[in-house]
């Protein structure tokens, strides 16, 4: 063979944009001219930076076509030689163009698109791109031999030496944490048909069941239909793709029912054909009754010394970059074909303007293909039986400057004489894998054509098909027809009348595609099977050596097919090498697990709009205009207190000492509200409570406690009994819900003349507590008559305040004189205004939760699930007096029974400290003697009522009043307070019953 | 004017939006927001109305059915259809025995209070109990073409309209929440009732709007959906 060396420095290369007048103009010295590229708009420039400096690009370019238009083909370093990498495929399915943008890392530059402005920046190098500092690691290759992750973090002082340097250089790109928040969000979509893939045999396919009447959806990958038609060549004149094109896409948006969606991913497949698909910032939600998956095939490189560096590419690679972006990938070319794609790949270049050195053909006859004999025609120099054994830099740049030809002796191996061919571009067509992801993560399996040298997929779910390439048709009418043949298949199934079953023609054009064995392995390596993990063809071969002969285990231990690409480009290489090493056939080895997602997504596309339900009361705008620091309670929002936070307990303290000494007001609509009505609402309210209920006079409310059949405290409230069969029930506002719950199952079970109704928002409510309570009432104006005798401590009322219709109840929670009012929500915020408006001659003040809490410790009330927990019986809390001895049953009485012939060893108590002590935190423990937890605290406050820090601690059961508690403060510190009961403050209750 | 005892759940969005308030019963309702045109040309687009200060109640339990029948209420004839009554008002049969029952959108027909009392003037046994839905539940509204699409983006059912049909009702989720969803057209336009928890109404119609963006919809008054409901 004759050498074809240059005799200048390779073109394209050493020109820079500034060399080439007006090249900057039509968007850069590799732009060919209009009306080359089918995704570009010639008449619309947009400008952009890589790396700092600026570059023109056109409307519809990617950040590598641009880059490429500009003669910049080093877009990233390799993660672990840090080996310069530029475009493989153009189709954003590699890891060689991951950029970083400014605010998102790993973003591919062969799918984003250029935009005005945009900013970009090559990613993991120190110092610059052109002259990454970490690229010396390429030269110590030897030391990270496959494995060594494993191996070196298995010694401890590994660890501790370079663990921390690992670290600083694994990863790639940078997460900008001040990166504004994105606008995600998320739909459903339903359909009958969805074709994944846009190409012909998805177009295809698509028309036919739209024209049947399937409602249909066809997602596209790409920002126009078309697949290979927009890129590749299907004859030697070069059209018949373009026109078929533009046929397909005009029969598919004829069909009023079928929706196209571009520039979408399905990236996954779930149960029953719940499908992912993204489409920008939004993640739709797809069920289909029936699936077609058009998704195409993935070229493959060959496997050679070198076969990573920039200039070396994908024969589609290059199609695409002429085709759709109008940018020659190259001034002058080698082709290496393994197949007849490569000498439309050839034509493609000459057409483009670049300068086709030779075709290195592998097989030692390509056949008559009408391709190979256009190229003939044209003059191509064709080397048959040769390899290419090593791709070579140019002096001093990180790019093809010449390609190193041997003749191949034998699968894998060539003589060690070569040819050199001085080339700045080497295309290759090798072969293909099916996009075989949606379809084996639904179920299909892989299986392998030795003949073909090609993966098929058998054995698919009921409702999939698959069309074209990706079902090993390579012939464009045998994968037209197939696309015609799966939409019928879909449309039958669908019950649809689809007319006559399409024929599909026997030859497919499957055989040939793919080169049997296109690896050609250097006794010095740098030839990679997987260009994301830096892995060579010796990794995988010692992987096996080293005992892993398992593919699932070959993956783990080398990390193949692990980086972004997930095997795209290294699955099949893998699988063939495996099998060689292990004596296996191909089919025996298969590929790793195909799991979702099929390409990275981001967290904003996963999470879409949050949607986080909220519930507000009535009064809570009231609430806002007077100050209030709001709170969550469950979904919903409670005033802690009013006023500024910074003085806080300043305003808690005042709040509570109104409640005491005047009035206050404060908002309990959250409080769960539950009506039980009914012949057997009784037996109802007998059976699910501990206290006894049939006697409960009318009017008359009685307190609740509630036990699971553990025998377990899990709810407290008030029965307010409004007529013999009718029971207005509060629950605790974080409990209504598993009450509710509680309540349906049983009534379920017991089929008592019961009906349940949650009104928790149908009632505002407010609780007018403190000794000039019933003054501000009656200031208000009721038919009620609020007089102790008429109206006593408990007692249950119903009749109107201020003209609204209301419940009445009597009761104490804070321990004061005191009135809770419920109201239809609607007029709460009316009722608000109306009892402040009452009791300002009262000095009324509205409280919040946290004088509440105060306030209902100084009588000792406990909270449930702050002063419980998942084990707490009633004796534990001293509230044996609320459980029943006559009834027959209650849930939870055999527990409570059963336990209570093993005595707890603990229970709740109250202990005091001086007023000016710290106040220990809830959970703060308490010691024994020994220094060993005792028990520990639920509640804590400081009590000016008390003169006092007071709080309930879970303690010792024997613990008597006057002993002495130590408490373990967070900072270790220990305090010692005294045992008491809990009734701290009124202990008589005599102030809640005046 | 005495001030409103009653207020809507979502009443304060709407004051921020710049509704024109008319009084109804002891509240008020939003009537309109812009000129009649451009918010008919809303509401026929996507409109979101509150429609929460109009009366509603629920009945449920054994003899629900049968005594809101005896009342003249034409009861659907499945769960989870709905039934237009002679004066406008629409019954939801959310179970075999749950009614909820809505006033007429002119406001006009028997006043749900009306209805309360008749319950309990009647025999107690075969009647079901009341269910407090004027404040358990806030109503909402959401008008127009791009209504379903809507939907797509809040909740799981597919309600495009050759699946989801008139006077159908859908009990599911809708952002995170329970609801219920009623297809009603108005006049030819395509409408759905949205009856949710009244205590996240502000909430609820904050995703709503926010998912009309996109469509170019908007709030529309009382008047607007009337209007529709008259075409």
């Amino acid at each position: 063979m004759a050498s074809t060396q240059l005799d200048t420095p390779v073109p394209g290369l050493a020109r820079t944009s500034a060399e080439a007048p007006g090249a900057q103009a039509r968007g850069g010295v590799n732009r060919l001219t209009a009306p080359a590229g089918l995704l570009i708009d010639h008449n619309k420039p947009v400008s952009f930076t890589f790396e700092g400096k600026a570059y023109r690009a056109l409307e519809g370019d990617t950040i590598a076509s641009a880059l490429a238009a500009n003669g910049v083909w080093l877009l990233s370093r390799s993660f672990k030689y840090h080996r310069p990498r530029g475009v493989l495929t153009m189709a954003g399915q590699d890891a060689n163009t991951l950029v970083q943008l400014r605010d998102e890392p790993n973003v591919l530059a062969d799918r984003t698109p250029v935009t005005d402005g945009l900013e970009v920046w090559g990613q993991n190098y120190t110092g610059s791109l052109a002259k990454d500092r970490d690229r010396v690691l390429d030269y110590f290759g030897r030391f990270m031999p496959v494995g060594f992750y494993y191996r070196a973090f298995m010694k401890p002082r590994f660890d501790q030496a370079y663990e921390p340097l690992i670290r600083k250089k694994a990863g790639l790109g940078k997460v900008n944490l001040n990166a504004p928040h994105g606008y995600y969000d998320k739909a459903y979509l339903f359909y009958d048909l969805v074709v994944v893939g846009g190409g012909p045999a998805g177009l295809q396919a698509a028309v036919t069941a739209a024209e049947a009447g399937a409602q249909v959806l066809l997602v596209e990958e790409n920002p126009e239909l078309g697949g290979a038609l927009s890129y590749a060549r299907f004859d030697a004149e070069g059209a018949l793709g373009l026109r078929r094109r533009q046929e397909l896409i005009a029969a598919a948006e004829a069909q009023p029912n079928l929706t196209i969606m571009t520039d979408a991913l399905c990236n996954g497949w779930f149960a029953d054909h719940y499908l992912p698909v993204i489409k920008g910032n939004r993640l739709y939600k797809v069920r289909t009754k029936q699936m077609i998956v058009a998704s195409g095939s993935i070229e493959q490189p060959a496997q050679f010394r070198g076969n990573d560096l920039p200039g070396v590419m994908l024969g589609s690679a290059a199609q695409r970059l002429i085709r759709l972006y109008g940018v020659r990938p190259g001034q002058r070319a080698a082709v290496l074909a393994g197949n007849d794609h490569a000498y439309g790949v050839a034509l493609d270049l000459q057409d483009a303007g670049v300068e086709v050195a030779c075709i290195i053909e592998l097989r030692d006859d390509p056949g008559p293909g009408p391709m190979a004999a256009a190229a003939r025609d044209r003059g191509f120099t064709i080397t048959t039986g040769h390899c290419v054994q090593e791709a070579v830099a140019a002096t001093g740049k990180p790019h093809l400057g010449s390609i190193r030809v041997s003749r191949i002796t034998g699968p894998g191996t060539f003589d060690h004489g070569s040819e050199r061919v001085d080339c700045d571009l080497l295309a290759m067509s090798v072969g293909y894998t099916p996009t075989y992801q949606l379809a084996l993560q639904a179920g299909g399996r892989l299986s392998y054509d030795d003949e073909a040298a090609h993966f098929e997929i058998e054995r698919l779910p009921d409702g999939m098909a698959l069309a074209g390439s990706v079902n090993s048709a390579y012939d464009l009418e045998a994968v037209e027809a197939e696309g015609r043949r799966a939409g019928w298949q879909a449309a039958q199934a669908l019950g649809l009348d689809a007319g006559t079953e399409p024929a599909v023609p026997a030859e497919r054009g499957a055989q040939g595609i793919n080169h049997p064995w296109p690896l050609f392995k250097h006794s010095r390596g740098k030839d990679f099977v997987d260009f994301d993990e830096d892995l060579q063809v010796k990794d995988i071969v010692n992987a096996v050596a080293e005992g892993y002969n398992e593919l699932e285990l070959v993956k783990r231990f080398s990390t193949v097919g692990m980086g972004p690409s997930q095997g795209r480009h290294s699955a099949l290489a893998t699988a063939r090498l495996v099998a060689k090493e292990t004596g296996r056939t191909v089919a025996e080895t298969g590929v790793t697990t195909a799991r979702p997602p099929f390409a990275a997504e981001t967290l904003g596309v996963l999470g879409g709009r949050v949607f986080e339900p909220e519930r507000l009361t009535a009064m809570h705008h009231r609430h806002l205009e007077q100050g209030a620091v709001m709170m969550t309670a469950g979904l919903w929002w409670r005033p802690a207190f009013y006023g500024p936070k910074e003085k806080r307990e300043d305003l808690i303290a005042k709040e509570v000492h109104a409640v005491r000494h005047k009035v206050g007001l404060i908002d309990v609509s959250t409080l769960g509200g539950l009506e039980i009505r009914g012949p057997d609402a009784a037996e109802f309210m007998n059976r699910l409570y501990t206290f006894s209920y049939k006697k409960q006079p009318v009017g008359r409310a009685r307190y609740l406690l509630m036990t699971n059949e553990q025998g377990v405290v899990i709810d407290d409230g008030v029965a307010c009994r409004l007529s013999e069969e009718h029971y207005y029930v509060t629950a605790t506002t974080g409990g209504v819900d598993r009450v509710y719950r509680q309540m349906l199952l049983w009534n379920a079970q017991w089929r008592l003349q019961v009906d349940v109704a949650s009104v928790t928002a149908a009632y505002a409510g407010v609780n007018l507590a403190g000794p000039r309570s019933r003054k501000v009432l009656e200031h208000l104006g009721s038919d009620i008559d609020f007089s102790a005798e008429a109206f006593p401590y408990m007692g249950v009322r119903t009749g109107h305040v201020g003209g609204i219709p209301a419940r009445l109840l009597r009761v104490g929670f804070v321990g004061e004189l005191g009135y809770e009012i419920h109201v239809p929500s609607g007029y709460g915020e009316a009722l608000w205004d109306a009892l402040l408006e009452a009791g300002k001659s009262e000095r009324i003040k509205p409280f919040g939760v946290e004088a509440q809490r105060v306030l209902r410790l100084e009588k000792g009330h406990i909270i449930i699930g702050q002063d419980t927990d998942a084990m707490t019986t009633p004796d534990e809390v001293d509230m044996a007096w609320a459980v029943s001895k006559k009834k027959p049953f209650f849930v939870g009485q055999r527990s409570i029974e059963l336990r209570r012939r093993h005595p707890s060893a603990r229970r709740l108590v109250g202990f005091t400290l001086p007023k000016s002590s710290i106040v220990p935190l809830e959970s703060n423990i308490l010691l024994d003697g020994e220094g060993e937890m005792a028990g520990f605290i639920t509640s804590a406050a400081r009590s000016e009522a008390c003169d006092a820090v007071i709080g309930l601690a879970y303690a010792p059961a024997e613990t008597q009043a006057g002993d002495s508690l130590t408490i373990k403060l967070t900072n270790g510190r220990r305090l010692e307070a005294k045992a008491c009961a809990p009734h701290f403050f009124d202990p008589d209750n005599q102030r809640q019953e005046l | 004017m005495n001030a409103p005892l009653r207020r809507s759940f979502a009443e304060a969005r709407q004051v921020e939006a710049g509704a024109r308030f008319e009084p109804l019963n002891d509240g008020q309702v939003a009537v309109s927001y812009a000129n009649a045109t451009d918010e008919q040309a809303t509401a026929r687009r996507l409109g979101l109305a509150d429609l929460s200060p109009l009366g509603r109640i629920g009945f449920k339990g054994a003899g629900t059915c049968d005594w809101l029948a005896s009342k003249g209420l034409t009861i659907p004839e499945a769960p989870n259809r709905a039934a237009v009554q002679s004066d406008g008002r629409l019954a939801l049969r959310l179970a075999d025995q749950e009614i909820f029952l809505t006033a007429a959108l002119s406001g006009t027909g028997e006043a749900p209070a009306e209805l309360e009392a008749a319950w309990n003037r009647a025999r107690k046994a075969q009647r079901g109990f009341p269910l407090p839905r004027q404040d358990t539940h806030a109503w909402f509204l959401v008008t127009g073409e791009q209504a379903d699409s809507l939907f797509a983006k809040l909740c799981g059912v597919d309600l495009r309209p050759a699946h989801f049909a008139d006077l159908e009702i859908a009990q599911t989720s809708i952002a995170r929440m329970s609801g219920v969803i009623c297809r009603q057209d108005l006049g030819g336009t395509l409408a759905y009732h949205l009856l949710a928890d009244s205590a996240s109404a502000h909430y609820l119609w904050g995703c709503l709007l926010d998912g009309m963006q996109e469509f170019h919809g908007g709030p529309v008054g009382l008047h607007a959906v009337q209007a529709l409901a008259k075409a």
